[in-house]
């Protein structure tokens, strides 16, 4: 929000002015009436190994994000950029393979990660969306945007985007209406658009079905949060079976087709007949299903490949090969251990680095160097030497502070933001993101599931 | 619709209904501890237990005709109906399963029903006996009535699709079982009392029926016609007869599940029970067999339903 003490940045001065006028209580007001929101509404995320908080409330800080219109039509452009390119090193690399033939990337790193699915090599996908929902980890530097993770998979958050902003927009109504904040509750709509662009052999009115593992998933509220957004049923793989390559659902009147499949079980579990053949949650029969062009599923499987930790090094060349042209969004500066000069430099910056695993998400498996003590830092130097290629590092970055009301009073606290992008015939983003913020003073770790929150982030035109 | 979520919204309403129900024969219950004699009590108590189909906590002599209930304390019993984790048709288990069901299926039912329903169990998740005993009766007033609020939330908002009719019917079957269990508890325990009235009155305000009787009956209160009212009166929104009406309704306006007459055998529990009140009920020389036969159907009409639309064989389910 600043540029430096006390001087909030232009497109932040009249909301910042706004925030200081109200009375002293009003923002807590305001922040508790919003927790409470949360509560009675039942928006809720799991943490693991936490038994007695089975739902728990993602805290959420009152206080929203700022960003210009003119810095988000910037972001988005990125965006626009990277998802296309991602989209085609999926297809290709489930294909022809050019940019390994070509020596682009180390055909091993591909061909080699756990998340490349050869039950998908020679599978054509509708309109070549293989990522139909991609939410992208971005973060800001002093240097600009900064993207940290893409998440192909199944990315989670988009439910508390709408969430917080609802919740917000109730507390804070006459500044929000005073500032031209861009809308994004219509996500639901696109997002069913998209979906039904999926149809297999664009079948008219599709059925649309959510996959979920069930209730007791971390994002369950997410899902059923969607299911109803766009109109889909939220099944499990028990209501789903598959009948001579198609796939139908249980329903009272009888067994109903079903085209568009939005998973959000992991490719390990869809169908046990082909990945994991002890997955209670999938269906039997499903990626023949698919590969028949009887189903579409969003997002397509084997999307894993392309948001590998040490494949994510490589999306900027991508850029270059497939589109010919400078990427406009940059990576954080990745060096992926494998090699043995970025190995030996990660060991001897252990201090000022982030390591993470090339396999894990959500925060686990990773070292803050900064934040790490001597013996903790040892501990990882030995795993890190044991399985090289499994790590990477990145530098500590100064990611960006929002004011958050802790206690009272304003303080600031790292935040990152992922926005949304969703590829049917064509791209769609709506302007605004689920922020994160990391409520513990100083930490940098804004995983939901390590303890962090949510802001709302406002995209003004001002 | 979904077979497992025209399940879980059908057993939503179960549920609400069972935890509503109770609470209700508990405010009754409490409220006599204040000033009805101890035989009274001790009837009331039996009765839940018996409508319930539980043992109290202090063991299984309640079959023995050991009078348990003169030893255990009312606090130990409420406790017992009331927040008892481990008793499944405890007030708390049953709003419990009744919300979980309608977290499940948040997206059939309106958001305004799943913030009324999600506030009734915050307010009750954290409260124990102990924070409730000085003034019990209003908090299963409250219970009570929040259930009530639900229901008409979910009729004022509620789309009336598919979902609408497995909520109906699955509060139906729920209210019709609760009435024929707790009258047939009521006739054999009556049997066996020593004054022939004991417990009738309060049959009736269980069921919000006291001015109804007033109305039809007046002031005079017999037990025969208690029991005709609350069996047969189909104006009557708790009598067995207009909730086994309204359960014929509701499957009559499903469309039919997934073949030719698959839900023939439903309709057609649904309807015998009606039958037997409507045209044998009047004159019949067993009250209590007549009753059991109806609170049969009704058992068989809950299999029947989950077979209809849910648990249906797939091998000659037409696609579509």
């Amino acid at each position: 929000m600043f540029v430096a003490e006390g001087a909030p940045r232009e497109h932040c001065r009249a909301i910042y002015e706004a925030l200081r006028k109200l009375p002293d209580d009003h923002l807590e007001t305001i922040q508790e009436r919003v927790t409470r929101s949360f509560s009675q509404e039942g928006i809720t995320f799991t943490v693991y190994g936490d038994e007695e908080a089975e739902e728990r409330i993602i805290p959420v800080d009152c206080v929203p994000r700022l960003l210009a219109l003119a810095e988000w039509r910037e972001l988005e452009a990125g965006l626009v950029q990277r998802i296309r390119t991602l989209n085609l090193f999926l297809a290709d690399v489930y294909g022809e393979c050019r940019i390994l033939r070509d020596g682009a990337i180390p055909p091993d790193l591909v061909l080699g990660c756990p998340q490349y699915r050869l039950a998908m090599r020679g599978v054509s996908v509708q309109g070549d969306a293989w990522v139909t929902i991609c939410g992208t980890d971005i973060v800001r530097t002093k240097d600009g945007f900064r993207v940290l993770e893409d998440n192909l998979r199944s990315p989670s958050g988009v439910s508390y985007m709408v969430a917080n902003r609802k919740a917000v927009k109730a507390g804070l109504r006459l500044l929000y209406r005073n500032s031209r904040v861009q809308d994004v509750e219509n996500y639901g709509s696109l997002l069913r658009q998209t979906l039904c662009e999926l149809s297999p052999g664009g079948r008219p009115d599709p059925c649309l079905a959510l996959l979920t593992p069930g209730t007791y998933n971390s994002a369950f509220y997410e899902h059923m949060f969607l299911a109803h957004e766009i109109g889909a049923e939220l099944v499990e793989g028990q209501d789903l079976l598959v009948n001579d390559g198609f796939v139908y659902m249980r329903t009272t009147s009888g067994l109903r087709r079903v085209d568009v499949i939005y998973r959000r079980i992991d490719d390990d579990f869809l169908d046990p007949l082909v990945f994991r053949e002890d997955s209670l949650l999938g269906v039997p029969g499903l990626m023949n299903a698919f590969k028949r062009g009887n189903v579409a599923l969003a997002n397509a499987p084997g999307t894993g490949v392309a948001d590998d930790k040490s494949v994510y090094a490589y999306v900027p060349d991508m850029v270059r090969y497939y589109l010919g042209e400078e990427p406009l969004l940059q990576n954080v500066e990745t060096r992926l251990c494998r090699r043995p000069e970025d190995l030996e430099y990660t060991l001897d910056n252990l201090e000022s680095l982030v390591v993470k695993r090339v396999g894990e998400s959500g925060g686990y498996g990773m070292l803050v160097g900064p934040h790490s003590t001597l013996e903790e830092r040892d501990e990882y130097a030995k795993t890190l030497r044991a399985d090289p290629a499994d790590f990477i590092s990145q530098p500590t970055l100064a990611l960006s502070r929002s004011p958050c009301l802790i206690d009272g009073r304003a303080e600031p606290r790292h935040v990152d933001l992922r926005p949304f992008v969703l590829t049917g015939a064509e791209t769609r983003i709506v302007p605004g993101a689920f922020c994160r913020v990391a409520l513990r003073r100083g930490s940098l770790v804004v995983n939901s599931s390590q303890g962090g929150g949510g802001k709302d982030l406002w995209v003004v035109d001002l | 619709m979904l077979s497992r979520s025209a399940q879980g919204v059908y057993w939503m309403a179960r549920y609400l209904a069972r935890a509503g129900y109770l609470s209700r024969l508990l405010e009754l219950q409490v409220q006599f501890l204040v000033d009805r004699p101890v035989d009274e009590i001790h009837f009331g108590w039996k009765r839940i237990y018996r409508c319930m189909k539980r043992f109290p906590p202090s063991g299984e002599e309640f079959l023995a005709e050991a009078d348990e209930f003169a030893l255990a304390d009312a606090f130990t019993l409420a406790d017992d109906l009331t927040f008892e984790r481990s008793n499944p048709d405890s007030v708390r288990s049953a709003l419990a399963r009744g919300r979980e069901n309608a977290r499940q299926m948040r997206h059939c039912i309106s958001g305004e029903m799943w913030t009324c329903l999600n506030a009734a169990w915050l307010r009750i998740r954290d409260l124990e006996a102990v924070d409730i005993w000085r003034t019990p009766e209003v908090f299963y007033a409250k219970t009570r009535s929040e259930i009530h609020n639900f229901v008409g939330v979910a009729d004022a908002t509620m789309y009336r699709g598919a979902a609408w009719r497995f909520m109906r019917l699955g509060r139906a079957v729920e209210r019709a079982q609760l009435a024929a269990s707790l009258l047939r508890a009521q006739m054999e325990l009556s049997r066996r009392a020593e004054r022939r009235t004991l417990g009738w009155a309060s049959m009736l305000r269980t069921h919000h029926a006291l001015e109804a009787y007033g109305r039809v009956y007046g002031a005079d209160m017999q037990p025969d016609r208690v029991l005709d009212l609350l069996v047969a009166d189909p104006s009557l929104p708790g009598s067995v007869l207009a909730t086994v009406q309204a359960a014929a309704t509701e499957l009559a306006g499903l469309d039919g599940g997934p073949g030719v007459d698959a839900d023939a055998a439903a309709r057609r529990l649904a309807g015998r029970a009606e039958a037997l009140i409507l045209y044998d009920w009047p004159e019949a020389p067993a009250p209590e067999e007549l009753l059991e036969q109806v609170d049969r159907c009704v058992r068989r009409l809950h299999d029947a339903v989950l077979g209809a639309f849910v648990d249906y064989p797939i091998e000659d389910s037409p696609l579509r």
